[in-house]
């Protein structure tokens, strides 16, 4: 019977081709650019995140209980218990939620060079492991990244080299306290100076090999103070799941703290979660105008069919059935247009995602040290939000076209027949 | 009183010493050679253990470099940069180059007469000066009533806890005058009930008032 | 028939079904509401997302010392002129409605000490009263108060800070850092001047949430500050704060006008800043893309409304043309019809939108009526949205959706003119 009804309803869709196509048009169209809106949106969460957490952060930090955020050179994971810190990070590494971890050594003292000596934050890193989870050897605008050919070669801010007066191949001092109590100190060269953008890493940071800084701070190789990862998925919820749950996982064996980025950079957390809010309101009012042009649209196409459903009437329909009738053509319309609007989408949000929206030029792309950084807007697919614009637009479609058809339903055959 | 805060000031010194570092992450001993000039100049140059010998720190007037024979660099210090504990004992930096004279910064009152621990002491009381630039709430001096040599100096914070404390022992006589010849200084936990870390400097010998060429004094000699 | 009898007719033709006319010019007008409304949120957020962002560091615009963006060296100071050209500037009547509020600041660096630690930090004097209408960290005290005007030695720290030094309320802390040489003193090797040591007490502790603050920024009052700096009078840079994000550029390209000649840099925040003006880089391009979807989706609803129109009165057409119209007058009466609904359109939405964009410029949009948050409630965003349409905008919106209708209207205008006769007239 139903099956009966959708086939008579598709149909009749077809005996006025120009009405049912505008209509579906509509909700075809306007289902599209809700789908184009929700993928760009999740694209900006998504980038917006990766550009707080790609350079330096990483999506996770695991470390030793007590050791954030002081960063006390002592506080380190493995060594006194024994633990096998290699070993922790082939764990982490394994674990499904999580894309690459790689192992770091933190330091706070002085670099020197020609003429000036400056506060530096030291970080030894595993070159080959740590590119997996971050992005900095992008960011080099001198010279080139750290290699294993040089143990003591180091790579500095540009904003540091400047303070301190040195160029790629320069020697510099670095010097620090080492876990010992002891002036670690020794002789290194700078290999390249990087770009951010970000004042803190520019001015301040100096990233060399992981080894070379053990051996400055004193200590043994089996010591790291923290277990940078990088997750599958990193939006704030994603995020704070994998925490808890490696935290859970991995103080079975070992006393550590795991922190996701929400904690360690709140403030980035608070703008993603504002955007969020913001781009919901928005997709909200653009559901509002979707929905309007549907309402509209069924408001009229059924008030026009008044005198052919007077008809039916006087030949004997029941109103029960005409309403049903209206009712399935309205579904297959709105099945048929959501159909119709996704299938124009598809080929549209995928080119976003892979290749992103350019819009560089026109809005102002700044130059950060003569590096231009024209936005490049990749889309995200987000599939929650396809499916709930999808059931909203077809349950307005159902709704806004109930109305009119019963109350042409309700008229009697005569007036319906007189309707012009 | 005042002689208690002027200890170590003399016209010159030169000594060798010895310290040793006691905490809950080392144990290490470093030994020293210490030159001093008036109360502006100072020359300190470390000969073990291996790692560390030969680098050397000088102060001159309100300056300080580090010489590091691996670098074989010098690096000038700025304030900002001197940490809390110099090589990791409970000392600063502060403690060793910058030779206050209490007198200045405190006031100073007596708050006790008699004996303890077997020694007739005489006990006062600093309390900072409205402006003096120093963290302490009080600092307490115990002395010997005989010499008045410090027996013990006790730091407090302003809620009257116990940060760390200063004992004096050893007493010797050295080129004319009484020395105490060993200082272990305390780091107090968080409630100032006990010893956290220890650090303890032996005096091996000690020369004062001899006379010494400014020239010691200089980046140049730094270097050596 | 006349051009404007057709006109005149076409606005009649309207009223003929005075309620299907005003539910459409309803649908429509709603169209150009949702426009507004967005726009004017869109705009709002973005603007207070920057407004915010940028008080936690040089405001929108800041003078400082040429160079100094780049070394950031204590040494660096501006010259006094340029302060009192500043100030004379931004307090000018012209002024008036674009600043909001500018703030004098010496910066330096230093080691804080308490009896159980210390830490490296970064030293702003600042004026108490100048800076509470620029920084947002006046506002973030937890313990303890601001500065004073009046008061002296007062300092406040981060929690952070506190928490690391083990301070509290009222706790003395010593602040110890170079005396600044100013740049033009002969001096032998880099070191910088003597080295000061002051007395300090903890005032009042701040928390902004975010780590690099709350662990290193420390706040005095100016005068102490250039004391201990040895720089009586003197001051690293001036951080402007205005009343519109917009306003930047123009701001710092007036002030430059006034001390050209002088090495200073007069940076807008996007300069000033780079980090933040890459995150809302982003935001910038957001902006854009989601005007031209509203816009897109307007110009649908245009389109859908006046194509149902038509194909409704499909026989109505077929009749006029019977009775004699010519093809090209039934062209003019609809166009026509549609010119009046549009404007009557516009105006419905226009009267709802501004209302509406009042309301949420005055009242704000809540965000926390929508949305429990995860996390501890927000550090840096206010969670209340305040609308904000520039006349500019309200302008061009209504003029796109009026050009929008108008082109549209053409097309079943069109249609319509070729109406085929004896199919028209039949009556199904």
């Amino acid at each position: 019977m139903i099956t009966r009804l959708l086939r008579l309803a598709w149909r009749n869709l077809w005996r006025n081709p120009r009405r049912t196509m505008i209509a579906m048009t509509a909700i075809g169209f306007g289902y599209t650019m809700l789908l184009f809106v929700a993928c760009l949106m999740a694209g900006l969460r998504q980038q917006m995140i990766e550009s707080g957490t790609g350079l330096l952060l990483s999506d996770v930090e695991v470390q030793a209980p007590g050791y954030y955020p002081d960063r006390p050179t002592h506080l380190t994971l493995g060594g006194r218990d024994g633990t096998d810190v290699n070993a922790l990070v082939a764990a982490i590494a394994a674990d499904p939620r999580v894309q690459a971890a790689s192992p770091r050594v933190y330091g706070y003292g002085l670099i020197s060079g020609t003429h000036q000596s400056v506060g530096a934050q030291l970080l030894g890193v595993v070159p080959d492991q740590e590119q997996k989870i971050t992005v900095l050897q992008t960011r080099i605008v001198k010279g080139s990244y750290l290699t294993r050919r040089m143990p003591k070669g180091v790579v500095i801010g540009d904003k540091l080299a400047t303070a301190i007066g040195v160029k790629v191949g320069s020697e510099v001092v670095l010097l620090a306290p080492a876990v010992d109590g002891s002036t670690g100190n020794d002789l290194y060269t700078v290999t390249g100076m990087f770009h951010t953008g970000l004042d803190a890493m520019d001015r301040n940071l100096v990233l060399m090999p992981l080894a070379s800084l053990q051996e400055l701070l004193r200590l043994p190789p089996g010591r790291i103070h923290e277990i940078a990862v990088k997750l599958h998925h990193d939006d704030i919820t994603a995020t704070m799941t994998s925490s808890s749950a490696l935290q859970v996982q991995l103080s079975k064996t070992l006393p550590v703290r795991v922190r996701g980025w929400p904690e360690l950079a709140p403030e980035l957390a608070d703008y993603v979660q504002f955007n969020r809010r913001v781009t919901f309101i928005l997709f909200f009012i653009f559901f509002l105008l979707a929905v309007m042009g549907i309402v509209n649209t069924m408001l009229m196409a059924i008030a026009e069919r008044t005198r052919e459903l007077g008809m039916l009437m006087a030949v004997g329909m029941r109103r029960v059935q005409i309403v049903g009738l209206i009712v399935a053509e309205a579904a297959s319309l709105a099945g048929a247009s959501l159909v119709l609007g996704a299938a124009l989408a598809f080929p549209l949000l995928w080119y976003l995602q892979v290749h992103g929206l350019y819009l560089g030029g026109d809005r102002g792309a700044i130059t950060l040290g003569g590096v231009a950084v024209g936005p490049l807007w990749h889309g995200q697919q987000d599939f929650t939000a396809y499916t709930q614009a999808a059931v909203g637009l077809a349950v307005t479609a159902l709704v806004s076209a109930l109305y009119p058809a019963t109350r042409a339903a309700r008229l009697r055959p005569a007036e319906a027949l007189r309707k012009v | 009183m005042d002689r208690a805060a002027r200890l170590f000031i003399s016209k010159s010194s030169i000594a060798t010493m010895e310290m040793q570092i006691t905490n809950q992450e080392v144990q290490r001993k470093i030994s020293m050679q210490f030159w001093s000039l008036g109360e502006s100049n100072i020359l300190l140059r470390i000969r073990s253990p291996k790692e560390d010998a030969g680098t050397a720190i000088l102060k001159v007037g309100n300056k300080i470099w580090y010489y590091l024979p691996k670098a074989n660099r010098t690096v000038q210090i700025r304030a900002s940069m001197m940490t809390t504990s110099w090589m990791g004992s409970n000392f600063t930096l502060d403690d060793l180059v910058k030779q206050s004279r209490l007198t200045d910064d405190y006031a100073i009152t007596g708050t006790f007469e008699g004996r303890r621990d077997g020694v007739a002491v005489s006990e006062y009381t600093l309390t900072p000066k409205p402006k003096a630039a120093v963290v302490w709430g009080t600092i307490t001096l115990e002395v010997r009533q005989s010499d008045h040599l410090p027996v013990r100096q006790r730091y407090y914070d302003e809620d009257g806890k116990l940060i760390r404390e200063l004992t004096f022992s050893e007493y010797k006589t050295v080129s004319g005058r009484p020395v105490p010849m060993r200082l272990v200084m305390q780091t107090m936990n968080k409630s100032g009930t006990k010893a956290v870390a220890e650090t303890t400097i032996t005096y091996e010998k000690i020369i004062f008032d001899k006379p010494i060429s400014k020239d010691i004094f200089s980046l140049k000699n730094l270097k050596q | 028939m006349g051009f404007l009898l057709l006109m005149k007719i076409g606005w009649r033709n309207l009223w003929r079904n005075p309620r299907g006319t005003l539910l459409t010019a309803l649908a429509l007008g709603l169209g150009l509401t949702l426009l507004l409304i967005s726009l004017g949120l869109l705009d709002g957020s973005h603007e207070q997302m920057v407004n915010n962002a940028v008080r936690f560091g040089t405001g929108h615009v800041v003078v400082q010392p040429m160079g100094y963006q780049d070394s950031a060296s204590a040494e660096l100071l501006l010259p006094p002129r340029v302060v009192s050209t500043t100030e004379a500037f931004l307090h000018t009547e012209a002024m008036k409605h674009v600043l909001r509020g500018m703030s004098p600041r010496l910066l330096a660096s230093g080691l804080l000490s308490s009896a159980a630690n210390s830490s490296g930090v970064n030293l702003m004097g600042v004026i108490p009263k100048q800076e509470r209408a620029v920084s947002l960290i006046p506002q973030r005290i937890v313990e303890g108060n601001y500065l004073n005007d009046d008061q002296q030695s007062g300092v406040v720290i981060g929690t952070e800070l506190a928490r690391k030094l083990d301070v509290k309320v009222g706790d003395k802390v010593v602040f110890m850092t170079q005396a600044v040489q100013p740049t033009g003193t002969d001096e032998a090797d880099a070191g910088g001047g003597e080295m000061q040591s002051t007395l300090l007490r903890v005032s009042g502790i701040f928390r902004t949430g975010i780590q690099a603050i709350d662990a290193h920024i420390i706040q005095l009052p100016l005068p102490e500050a250039q004391a201990l700096l040895g720089v009586p009078g003197r001051v690293t840079q001036v951080a402007i704060l205005l009343e519109r994000e917009g306003d930047s550029l123009m701001v710092a390209q007036d002030l430059q006008k006034q001390v050209t000649g002088i090495p200073v840099e007069i940076l807008p925040w996007r300069q000033s800043m780079p980090t933040l003006a890459q995150s809302f880089l982003l935001d910038d391009a957001f902006n854009y893309v989601m005007n031209g979807v509203v816009l897109a989706m307007v110009g649908l609803g245009i389109l859908n409304t006046i194509l149902m129109r038509v194909i409704e009165r499909h026989h109505e057409f077929g009749l006029c043309l019977a009775l004699g119209l010519r093809p090209a007058q039934l062209a003019v009466m609809i166009i026509g019809e549609s010119l009046a609904l549009t404007a009557l359109s516009l105006a419905l939405g226009l009267v709802l939108g501004l209302s509406a964009q009042h309301y949420f410029a005055t009242a704000g949009l809540d965000l926390r009526w929508f949305f429990e948050s995860s996390l501890p409630t927000t550090l840096v965003f206010d969670p209340v949205i305040y609308s904000r349409l520039s006349l500019a905008r309200i302008a061009s919106s209504v003029g796109i959706v009026f050009l929008t209708a108008t082109v549209i209207s053409f097309y079943p205008a069109y249609k319509a003119a070729r109406t085929e006769l004896p199919d028209a007239l039949k009556v199904f």
